[in-house]
């Protein structure tokens, strides 16, 4: 009999097809849409559990198989799915999370209009997404990380009418083009560098792999451009600007795309081409420095944002520098395990937020205020994600965090105290976005309900990872390393990391309670002091506005500039060139005036000119 | 019983029947006369289809070949010793490759969809048809010729109903813009000719000996094969340094005289491609010319300046082409990256598709620049592809004009309210342009990239930023019109109508389907390259 | 003596040939013609005397051209004669008939 893994193509099939009924038919459907595209995701999900129920047990081999895709003279360009530990993982996590979206979204997105256009472009990144978790080659991976950013593009301006949104959808696709033009780069210098001119990510593994390939420029090179690729996707600094402003597309994509699944895509490709990283120490430091600074930076502005979206979205782009920090250190384990967990978790939370949106219809928590008593639902399930992402033990966050933090003690103490600064400010914005949407008073007349079960349950449902998944691997039980590396980590059992980084959660939650609850800490200690300071964390370190300057102005300048050459150098000379024509035509209509006397002289003159020529030719 | 006819003739001149029918017509009955247009051109369509499927690219097209003495010019042969007959010879020679065939098809595809997209053409159908057709037997004629004055002969025959198609049902500026086409192309051709006439009177010289071993059958002639022959043997005379008695050879092509040859074709096919600087005629004709006829424009005349600088730019003269190769690469990145800048700056949306014409054929210069396979296989698709994307671009142009009255992004917006079929294809069209892979131009830019990285990595990676600035032109002029608020007066516009979605949908589906599945394109070329890239590797071995 | 002969002869051509580009006057520019054209003769004369094979050829062809000559200004006289009960001028500014 043959193994489940073999039919694993058939993961990134359902969706397909779900995607391809609702373009052809979705005019007509409305329910039948949310059915459509719910059941391709939940088709996908059965299959992917399946995949995983196979691989849990027994130790399995790899499955890898393709086909020729272009075949140019000696060379062949293969497209290829392989379903190893890791793939396995990644498709149950995006999977489970995209089932439990659309099922949300039949709630949330209830009164659109173009309720099915939205289900067709979620079930079309849903299938891009699985296809690009299961690629065998970079190529095939290239292929479909570029189909997920486009699915994230029409997503982010699915409203489209409005600018903001138009402008957002453009920036992210532009921003993470940036980052895609370096992995393309990279995958091209890498079709070169391979000495079988292949891209399979097994004969990479192989190739760099070996101890004879260790660091070379070029290895090095090519690390840093992958990783290019990876910043623009995953949001890291200075190619995070996109991901805050995508929460301009409705809130379940932020939680599907822009929180749990594509925006891991750039950790996932790290941890796809982990062997070119490790053969280059430069490019581990630059992944591990690039991650830490961004975990740092976006967490601070997190503090300073007041719309519940954006300050979600920069804990995820801090969250992602987090991973990054892992995977600088030598830890797949530890950054794969921390997607893991980050992915129910802040899909929860973002979930939480929409139900909150869903209610109030208005984004900015300072508008908010008591809601918990009248949401008791998504109140404990926003409770219980915002906990686990503050990194208190029991919960999911904490034992992935605690993994990182104890991989960067043993790697590097200052990464270490970026990650528990990181955790500091993560458990205090958590609590101030906390108790700001659910504690106090209400604030606003309207009369908030709870939200109907269609989008409750999918909270519940992912409240359960949110708490439990991180139980796959705690410090003295190494189970998803193994099972995912093959060899168990040995940097386990640092008690100084536990305490640590649950001591700073605390701390932080804290400072949160007794700022914005409690009020025995004044809102403005800090802002009266230092005014800059927010202002400079409220617009987000002036990145948008320099890049304005140092990129857009410029381009348009140039553009400009260059129009000018276009019409007055380029064009001046063939102007130029038609306009001496018709001057030397000018000359001989004057010459033709009818007269004989100008005849004559003409012939003269020209006489006069041969003769000179025939006279002076002599002396030369 | 197929396989017996002249297939070849029968593409290059069955839209010479749809004349001949034309002509016998009422010139008001504008449908009959469409009806009659779109047939005649889906012949073609249906024998390059068929000639598709059954060609072996490992045989490569020799069975379809067609020759016949066209004109020859008897000399005279007392001027030599021992000789049979001497004489100038040009053949109506057609003959099909793995090089020919993509575009061909191309050629027909965008031909039909075309015709169907003219039913904006407002005035004087009879002549419009006519012109058409005869346009398309032009087009089609240059693929299939191996022979470069019958090259020449349909090269000449595209630019003159080019100058009446845009000269006559045009916009505004119409008249300028038909002359700038003609003044520009007529250049080009004068070029070509001086090249062609110096090929034929050295490269094309040959002697074959008699079956009496004593005499010589000594011809001019154009053929491809002769010239590339006598180019590449260094028997031939082209490369022998002196003659029989000691004089110098008069036929000989020194190394200083074939760069020369190569410099000139280089202009004459980059006047048409078109290279910087030479590009600003095309601006012209995309933004004056009509709508269907912008598609055949964009999407199968420019492919025939490429086209010639392969066939006859590289083939014959593969040492200059190596020579030349990272000007080749310089001038596709400077195409590449100045057509970008200028796209991005752009308020009228078929000038932003102009200048993004200007930088995807900075792609497929690129690809020739690379001088591998590869490259020049994601030249060659890049040209197909380019072809399909910018017939469905003008082909929405066209469409969109035809509701709006302007094709200006200030004054457009929002559009995908009112029209979301038309502003969704426009978007996947735009998509397609950028290089978004699953679509046709991810599949050319990538292979030219690739291949233009084994030869030529800096320049390579200076390329890339070109596929940055795709993103951003395209987004900003197709999110222009799509997106955003809209304006009130366009809130009740009628999307497209069956015969414009008809080919609107043909074409994006092929560009799918090239996109999913490229092999189609590329194993017909497989051959194609072999005995070029055996020269260079037989040069560099040696 | 030869010099003599032709450096009167340039003389009377360079005259002829300023009048009859320069002056507006249709009857002056028939006279200057008349110059050139003796200015021709004089030459003709003196390379038939002292030139280096002196026959009579040039006398007779000198005497042809004067009755050309003669021929040329009874014609242009009477072509001039014509513009002028047209034109009402003589005035050769006036005349540019050959550009229509």
């Amino acid at each position: 009999m043959q193994s489940i893994a073999s039919y694993a193509w058939l993961v990134p099939l359902f969706p397909f097809v779900a995607f391809a009924v609702l373009l052809a038919f979705g005019r007509g459907f409305r329910t039948s849409g949310i059915v459509v595209g719910s059941a391709g995701s939940a088709a996908s999900l059965i299959m992917s559990l399946l995949v995983l129920a196979e691989r849990l047990g027994t130790n399995a081999d790899d499955y890898n198989a393709g086909f020729e895709w272009i075949a140019i003279g000696e060379f062949t360009l293969r497209m290829g799915f392989e379903v190893t530990n890791l793939t396995t993982l990644m498709l149950v996590v995006v999977s489970l999370v995209s089932f439990l979206v659309n099922i949300f979204s039949a709630g949330y997105m209830r009164d659109d209009e173009r309720i099915t256009v939205f289900y067709a472009y979620v079930a079309l990144f849903v299938s891009a997404m699985l296809a690009l978790v299961l690629a065998d080659n970079l190529l095939t991976f290239y292929f479909f990380w570029e189909l997920v950013g486009v699915c994230s593009f029409l997503l982010i301006g699915f409203w489209y009418a409005k600018p903001e949104a138009k402008k957002a959808a453009k920036k992210a696709f532009v921003v993470t083009r940036i980052g895609d033009a370096g992995l393309l780069i990279g995958i091209l210098l890498l079709f070169w560098h391979m000495p079988n001119r292949s891209l399979a990510f097994t004969d990479i593994s192989n190739l760099f792999g070996q101890p004879g390939m260790a660091d070379s420029g070029m290895t090095t090179l090519i690390a840093l451009l992958l990783f290019l690729g990876a910043v623009g996707k995953s949001g890291q600094f200075p190619l995070h600007v996109w991901l805050p402003d995508a929460m301009e597309g409705p809130t379940p994509i932020s939680a599907l795309i822009h929180a749990a699944t594509m925006v891991a895509a750039g950790v996932f490709l790290v941890a796809r081409t982990y062997d070119i990283f490790l053969a280059s120490p430069a490019a581990m430091d630059t992944v591990a420095f690039i991650g830490a600074f961004t975990a740092l930076f976006a967490a601070t502005i997190a503090v300073a944002q007041n719309d519940i979206k954006r300050i979600l979205a920069y804990s995820t782009v801090s969250q992602l520098g987090y991973m990054m920090i892992a995977l600088g250190l030598g830890s797949l384990a530890g950054g794969i395990f921390h997607l893991f967990t980050h992915a129910f978790f802040k899909a929860l939370l973002f979930l939480g937020a929409g139900s909150v949106i869903h209610a109030v219809h208005t984004q900015d928590i300072r508008e908010m205020g008591g809601l918990g008593a009248r949401m008791k639902l998504t109140a404990w399930t926003f409770a219980i994600g915002a906990l686990a992402l503050a990194g208190i033990p029991p919960l999911s966050g904490f034992w992935s965090k605690d993994a990182i933090l104890t991989a960067a003690l043993a790697g590097h103490p200052a990464l270490f105290a970026v990650g528990l600064l990181t955790a500091l400010f993560t458990a205090f914005y958590m609590a101030r976005l906390f108790f700001l949407v659910f504690a106090g008073k209400p604030k606003t007349g309207a009369r908030a309900h709870e939200s109907p079960a269609v989008m409750t349950v999918p909270l519940v449902l992912l409240a359960v990872p949110a708490i439990a998944a991180g139980f796959v691997e705690m410090p003295w039980n190494g189970w998803l390393g193994e099972w995912l590396t093959g060899t168990a980590e040995e940097t386990h059992g640092g008690s100084l990391a536990f305490v640590a980084s649950t001591a700073v959660g605390l701390l932080g939650i804290y400072l949160g309670w007794a700022v914005y609850a409690k009020g025995s800490i004044r809102r403005d200690a800090v802002s009266s002091r230092m005014p800059w300071l927010l202002r400079a964390l409220e617009r987000k370190y002036y990145i948008d506005e320099a890049y304005q300057r140092v990129a857009v102005r410029p381009l348009l300048a140039l553009g400009r500039g260059l129009q000018a050459v276009d019409d007055y150098v380029v064009e001046g000379i063939v102007r130029f060139a038609g306009w001496s024509a018709i001057a030397f035509g000018r000359a001989g209509i004057r010459l033709q005036n009818g007269q004989a006397q100008t005849y004559g002289l003409t012939a003269v003159i020209g006489l006069l000119v041969l003769a000179a020529l025939f006279v002076g030719r002599r002396f030369w | 019983m197929v396989a017996d006819w002249p297939i070849l003739s029968l593409i290059v001149f069955s839209p010479l029947i749809g004349i001949a029918v034309l002509l016998c017509m009422p010139g008001h009955r504008s449908n009959w006369l469409r009806t009659t247009a779109v047939a005649a051109s889906l012949v073609p369509l249906a024998l390059a289809l068929w000639l598709y499927a059954e060609y072996d690219p490992a045989a490569g097209g020799a069975a379809y070949e067609e020759r016949m003495t066209w004109i020859s010019v008897p000399l005279n042969k007392e001027a030599f010793g021992s000789v049979a007959s001497f004489r100038m010879e040009f053949q109506y020679h057609l003959g099909i490759d793995g090089l020919s065939l993509p575009l061909v098809l191309l050629t027909a595809v965008v031909a039909v969809m075309a015709a169907l997209a003219s039913v904006h053409i407002k005035k004087r159908w009879k002549a419009f048809y006519l012109w058409f057709l005869l346009l398309e037997t032009g087009m089609l004629g240059v693929f299939l010729a191996r022979d470069i004055i019958l090259f020449f002969v349909f090269f000449e025959l595209t630019l003159i109903p080019m100058f009446f198609l845009i000269g006559i049902w045009g916009l505004f500026n119409r008249e300028k813009a038909a002359n700038k086409f003609l003044l520009y192309n007529g250049l080009g051709s004068a070029i070509m000719l001086v090249a062609f006439v110096i090929l034929i009177a050295t490269a094309g010289f040959s002697a074959e000996q008699q079956a009496d071993n004593r005499t010589f059958d000594v011809v001019y002639s154009g053929s491809y094969e002769a010239l590339h022959h006598n180019l590449n043997d260094p028997q031939s005379y082209a490369n022998q340094p002196g003659g029989g008695s000691g004089a110098d050879n008069p036929y000989r092509l020194t190394d200083g005289m074939r760069t020369a040859l190569f410099v000139l074709l280089l202009i004459a096919f980059g006047i048409k491609l078109p290279i910087f600087p030479f590009h600003t005629w095309m601006l012209r004709v995309h933004a004056e010319a009509p709508p269907s006829i912008v598609m055949i424009h964009s999407g199968v005349l420019l492919k025939i300046g490429a086209y010639g600088l392969i066939r006859l730019g590289v083939f014959l003269f593969p040492e200059q082409a190596q020579q030349w190769a990272v000007a080749l690469a310089a001038l596709g990145v400077v195409n590449m990256l100045y057509g970008a800048v200028l796209a991005f700056v752009q308020t009228e949306f078929r000038l932003v598709l102009a200048y993004s014409s200007v930088s995807h054929m900075g792609i497929v210069l690129l690809g020739i620049a690379s001088l591998n396979e590869i490259g020049l296989q994601g030249a060659v698709f890049q040209l197909v592809s380019h072809g399909l994307i910018s017939a469905l671009l003008f082909l929405i142009v066209g469409s969109l004009y035809e509701r709006t009255g302007t094709t200006r992004l200030p004054e457009l917006g929002g559009l995908a309210r009112p029209l979301p079929f038309m502003s969704g294809l426009l978007l996947a069209a735009g998509l397609a342009s950028l290089g978004l892979p699953g679509l046709s131009g991810f599949i050319g830019e990538f292979l030219a990239l690739l291949g233009l990285f084994e030869t030529q990595k800096a320049l390579a990676a200076l390329a890339v930023l070109g596929v940055i600035m795709a993103a951003v032109y395209v987004l900003r002029s197709v999110l222009g019109i799509t997106y955003g608020p809209l304006n009130e007066q366009h809130a009740a516009l009628p999307d497209a109508r069956l015969i414009e979605a008809v080919p609107m949908i043909a074409l994006m589906a092929l560009i799918v389907l090239l996109g999913v599945y490229p092999s189609l394109v590329t194993d017909t070329l497989q051959q194609s390259f072999g005995p070029l890239l055996d020269t260079f590797i037989v040069r560099e071995g040696g | 003596m030869l010099s003599s002969y032709l450096t009167l002869a340039a003389i009377l051509f360079c005259i002829g040939l300023y009048g009859a580009l320069v002056k507006r006057n249709a009857v002056v520019v028939l006279f200057s013609i008349e110059l050139m054209l003796n200015a021709v003769n004089l030459n003709l004369i003196a390379f038939a005397k002292y030139g280096a094979a002196p026959s009579l050829t040039g006398h007779i062809f000198t005497l042809f051209t004067i009755s050309v000559a003669a021929a040329e200004a009874a014609v242009g006289v009477a072509v001039l004669i014509a513009l002028f009960r047209s034109r009402g001028t003589v005035n050769i500014d006036e005349f540019d008939e050959m550009r229509r």
